[in-house]
């Protein structure tokens, strides 16, 4: 391996200064073993953990909510002044999760940052399996899961057809594309990788990698209009993300509830959702680069550059988070300062100040290039962001609702066995679905990867 | 349509193969390549956009104007008349429009994908595994033998390091 071409390629990850360990490029076909590998072979420690995760999905998440299906909601813990409670929470936490990947991969794919290019499949399943999930507790949410038609505008016995007016409709619209657009960049953006896997395969995993690479061969055509589909997905894709947690905002800030009504709630959510959707792909990033041997794609690089991207939101969910406190202090109404109060010094502001240290002062410490560039300090630090943001979302449902107008109607939420049961079980369908997409889709973008490489030219 | 096919060990000799027989006038090959050779071939045939984009285009304005027509076929068709406000406001069915705009946007671009490209293909075509991993090659369909021999010919001079002879071309 020469020095320049390790210099190649530590350029094209962006790498200003070389890397205290030597680092060996690989070479490309090493790249097909590498990362095929991941999907091919599989140990008795994956079925282990799939098995884990299963089991907690199924006994945490699915057997709960099964009571409550039969119970009715009323065995969680929502009672009359608090009807949106954790369920809800967790809904916006996920749909935040989720918008990180396709988001910060369109945007990367737009301004043409080949750091991008190990991570961003990852990052993609991740919004993926975020809004699945998110979707599940909305049906949670809903309670009567057997109605969940009557939201969709199809023609039916009653006559009923959907309240465009309503921001719950907003959502189901902009929550069904998002779904779609995100479901299609990520197909699409693996198709020459899917022809890859047909290559390595025998009987039936062939035929099946044969129908989802739609017969790919690379050729020039195939590449060009490839190029220009991707790019249109990634322009479609990008205000549409940015709509989708507007939008999700707007469940609240269009009601008049004190707490929720505020203008600034849009950008609020937008900024929240990116935020921990990069800490979140700082996780699962961490967790493949130790576990499926990434070791030469997922470099100290994308670590630091994703450190930087945090402190960047960080400072302004901070900033918004203060704007939110000035505007409802600086309005002066009795509601809106009562509401406020109970944020900061009532039951729940020890959460509240647990998600100020969490979002707001513990990524300060990525300030340091030295803990940007420490696996284990960022794995920790994105954890702290997930926990204060998973936080947050329960503060804005739980502090609000229980807290508006007059006093004979403010009550009081705590999350019951139920819920917490439920949210556990949240991250294990996650990590299950994950679990199981590594093993179908190459974890990351062979050909992506090696437009990154040195080069196949003779003359260099 | 037969023609000939090259395997090539490296990239530019490969592009250099290729503008050789453009030099000598034969039909256009088909270049595949484990990565996007798209810049580099531009060098050679000049720049060319994809007719996807009007799929985009067709998708996004038919989105907009049935997004905003399903809203209003809602609203007429089940009439819901609140606190004396418009049955068809513009502000929120505008954003029904905004998402319809994107999702029909999507699904064209994605039809305008598999009809421009021509996939899914599951006829068999020219082909070699090694060319998805890391080896790139050339399939110049020929009219005539004196072509096929030309073809070939170029292609062995451009450091091939297999050329073969292929019924179909495509």
């Amino acid at each position: 391996m020469s020095e320049s071409a390790q210099a190649g390629y530590a350029s094209a990850i962006g790498r200003e200064t070389p890397a205290e360990e030597p680092y060996v490029e690989p070479k490309w076909h090493e790249v097909n073993d590498d990362v095929l590998r991941t999907m091919l072979v599989t140990g008795p420690r994956y079925w282990m953990l799939l098995g884990a995760t299963v089991t907690v999905a199924v006994v945490c998440f699915f057997i709960p909510w099964s009571m409550l299906l039969k119970n009715g909601l009323g065995l969680a813990g929502n009672n009359r002044s608090a009807n949106w409670s954790t369920f809800l929470s967790n809904f916006i936490f996920w749909i935040g999760l989720s918008h990180s990947g396709t988001l910060l991969s369109a945007v990367l794919h737009i301004t043409q940052s080949s750091w991008r290019k190990a991570i961003y499949r990852s990052a993609e399943a991740m919004t993926l399996f975020s809004l699945m999930t998110a979707a599940m507790f909305v049906l949670v949410h809903l309670g009567r899961v057997w109605f969940v038609h009557w939201s969709v505008p199809i023609p039916n016995p009653m006559g009923l057809w959907p309240n465009f007016r309503s921001p719950l409709m907003f959502d189901v619209m902009a929550i069904t594309t998002y779904l779609t657009a995100s479901s299609i960049f990520i197909y699409m953006g693996s198709v020459p990788d899917f022809a890859a896997v047909r290559d390595r395969s025998t009987g039936v995993r062939k035929r099946l990698y044969t129908i989802f690479s739609f017969g790919w061969r690379g050729t020039d055509k195939e590449w060009h209009t490839l190029g220009w589909a991707y790019t249109f997905f990634a322009v479609f894709v990008i205000p549409l993300a940015v709509s989708v947690h507007s939008i999700v905002s707007w469940d609240f800030a269009l009601s008049v509830v004190p707490g929720f009504h505020h203008t600034i709630f849009a950008p609020y959510f937008v900024c929240g959702a990116i935020y921990s959707g990069t800490a979140g792909i700082v996780t699962v990033m961490y967790l493949l680069r130790k576990y499926l041997g990434l070791e030469r794609y997922i470099q100290e690089d994308h670590f630091d550059k994703l450190g930087k991207l945090l402190i960047v939101l960080s400072l302004i969910w901070t900033y918004i988070n203060v704007m939110e406190l000035f505007t409802g202090w600086y309005s002066g109404g009795s509601f809106e300062i009562e509401a406020l109060r109970f944020k900061l010094f009532g039951f729940y502001a020890p959460l509240f100040w647990e998600m100020i240290i969490c979002c707001t002062f513990v990524p300060m410490l990525m300030l340091s290039k030295r803990i940007r560039t420490n696996w284990t300090w960022m794995l920790w630090i994105s954890l702290f962001i997930n926990l204060g943001m998973l936080t947050e979302r329960f503060i804005i449902v739980a502090t609000s609702q229980p807290r508006k107008f007059l006093p004979d109607a403010f009550g009081f939420y705590f999350p019951g066995w139920t819920e917490f049961c439920i949210t556990i079980g949240s991250f294990a369908i996650f990590a299950t679905l994950f679990l199981i997409f590594i093993k179908w889709v190459p974890c990351v973008s062979l050909y992506e990867v090696k437009e990154t490489l040195t080069p196949r030219r003779r003359v260099k | 349509m037969g023609g000939v096919m090259g395997i090539f060990q490296y990239e530019d000799d490969l592009l250099r193969s290729v503008q050789r027989l453009k030099d000598a006038g034969l039909p256009r090959p088909i270049v595949v390549s484990p990565v996007p050779l798209e810049h580099e071939l531009e060098h050679i045939y000049g720049p060319r956009k994809s007719p996807v984009r009007r799929f985009s285009l067709a998708g996004g304005l038919t989105g907009a104007v049935a997004g905003f027509a399903l809203a209003v076929a809602c609203a007429l068709v089940f009439v819901l008349p609140t606190a004396g406000r418009a049955v068809i406001p513009f502000p929120p069915f505008l954003v029904i429009s905004y998402e319809m705009t994107i999702l029909m946007g999507v699904l064209f671009t994605l039809i305008g994908f598999h009809v421009v490209s021509g996939l899914p293909a599951w006829q068999d075509h020219p082909y070699d595994e090694r060319l998805n991993v890391d080896r790139f090659g050339v399939i110049v369909p020929c009219e005539s033998d004196a072509q096929r021999s030309e073809a070939e010919r170029l292609i062995r001079e451009g450091g091939a390091e297999d050329v073969r002879e292929v019924e179909d071309a495509s």
